[in-house]
């Protein structure tokens, strides 16, 4: 792991001055809140919108992070050869998968305290029930999510094709997981489709932290099988 | 003392025989040039001795260390500035080297490595910015930063003006002063005759004649390199 904070460090300045980037995971997320709350009333069951829609979008920022930018991240290093001067240094492939991971997952973790504190200051967000179960489920969800976008970018040859695969990932999850449309102003179709998407777990997860409710094992099980999995096929599958 | 000691190699690609069965010995100390038209196999050689391409058959040993199954420990000591790599866009001169610092158990300083190359003035500018000929120069700053015994240096000065030329000339015989042992790969002969101590010409992935450039210019009866190349590899010059 020699050297991965260099990494960090550097990768993080990296995605910062692209403003693709940037957008996506920061001015993205808080412009689909301003539209979300602009109609923004209770959900059936009497939840006020604001704390159902500012855990779904942190979920929506860790697919954009995790499933949009990384793979396409790591795909453009792979087709313009930076990958092919690094491999002739000492760094290894699994630091550079945390290196990334890392990265992409702190510009993530800046847009969802963005949505917080546009949410506390704008529209009286209610401080999360549970914080350690909010940070938890965060954490799960950055981990699965992201252990699918590495698989991506372990395999697709260039930045742009990673960048159609992760969108096709996203956008229909998205939608479907409830990370965009409250859980439960979705047709029992649309859920039971929603469900078997991997984000299905991570929106599940965080909003009960939020809300105070149980955390079922069954969804934080899956969220670790799904990193499990789909990081270490990634390793294997890496090609530099 | 021998520092890479290669017998036999062979690797084939999908395309056919890329390397034939070739033996080099490379000495402490020197500039050992890999010459030879398109398509020889020199970067194959270059890319299988530092650990990024398997042989198909063959030993290769680098600093007493194999390519493959010590690729880790070898990479410690061993620098590369490989055809047609990059560095991310908008990364900085200063972030690369000091990133690349990071990777070596004992890295060189990379601010003194900056200076010394001559990159201080550009140490903000971002790699996508700097012309062909600073490309390069951070490139052998970057094969240097983690304090290397052996460089390999492939088509270094492809694509540069001949003035840039000229300058890169002068830091490979800086490293050599270091006591650095630098491989060249080129295809130009007036480089190779400069620069290299010795020289091995290499055609349809053999090793087709060995030599200092004076001993390779009397072999083939010549009185430039140039000359000796087409005598030796039957290649015309038109």
């Amino acid at each position: 792991m020699k050297g991965i904070t260099s990494v960090i460090a550097v990768e993080l300045k990296l995605i910062m001055r692209d403003p693709m980037s940037a957008f996506f995971a920061l001015a993205f997320p808080a412009i689909m809140l301003w539209v979300k709350m602009r109609s923004g009333k209770p959900l059936p069951g009497g939840l006020p919108a604001i704390d159902a829609t500012v855990p779904m979008l942190s979920i929506f920022v860790i697919g954009l992070a995790g499933l949009v930018v990384l793979p396409a991240t790591l795909a453009g290093y792979r087709e313009r050869r930076v990958l092919k001067r690094l491999r002739a240094t000492p760094a290894s492939s699994t630091m550079l998968f945390g290196a990334q991971w890392a990265a992409h997952m702190l510009l993530a973790a800046l847009g969802t305290v963005l949505l917080i504190v546009i949410g506390l200051a704008a529209y009286g967000l209610t401080a999360p029930a549970n914080s350690g179960n909010v940070l938890l489920a965060w954490v799960l969800s950055a981990l699965s999510l992201s252990a699918i976008g590495l698989l991506v970018g372990a395999l697709v040859p260039s930045g742009r094709t990673a960048t159609v695969i992760g969108l096709a990932l996203f956008f229909p999850m998205g939608f479907l997981s409830g990370a965009v449309i409250p859980r439960e102003t979705m047709s029992g179709s649309m859920r039971a489709i929603g469900d078997l998407t991997p984000m299905a777990p991570a929106v599940q997860a965080i909003r009960d932290g939020w809300t105070g409710a149980a955390m079922s094992p069954i969804t934080l099980g899956v969220m670790v099988a799904i990193t499990i999995v789909a990081g270490g096929v990634a390793l294997r599958a890496f090609r530099w | 003392m021998t520092v890479i000691e290669i017998d036999g190699l062979r690797k084939s690609y999908k395309a056919g025989k890329a390397v034939d069965g070739v033996s080099l010995r490379v000495e402490r100390g020197e500039i050992f040039g890999i010459v030879g038209p398109n398509g020889a196999g020199k970067t194959t050689v270059v890319e299988c001795a530092s650990g990024l391409r398997r042989p198909d058959s063959g030993t290769l040993r680098v600093l007493g260390l194999d390519p493959q199954t010590n690729r880790r420990e070898l990479l410690q000591h061993i620098g590369a500035q490989l055809q047609e790599a990059a560095l991310p866009d908008a990364i900085k001169v200063s972030e690369a080297l000091r990133m690349y610092a990071s990777f070596y158990d004992r890295p060189a300083d990379w601010r003194a490595l900056m200076d010394e190359w001559g990159l201080a003035d550009k140490k903000r500018a971002s790699f996508a910015s700097l012309s062909g000929g600073w490309k390069q120069r951070l490139f052998i700053a970057l094969a240097l930063v983690g304090n290397p015994e052996v460089v390999f240096l492939d088509e270094l000065t492809t694509g540069l003006d001949p003035s840039a030329r000229r300058t890169t000339w002068g830091l490979i015989r800086d490293m050599r002063k270091r006591g650095i042992t630098v491989v060249l790969v080129t295809h130009f002969m007036d480089e190779a005759e400069a620069l290299c101590d010795r020289i091995a010409i290499i055609d349809q992935g053999r090793v087709i004649a060995e030599g200092g450039p004076s001993e390779l210019i009397a072999k083939g009866r010549s009185d430039s390199l140039e000359g000796a190349y087409f005598a030796l590899t039957g290649k015309d010059v038109a």
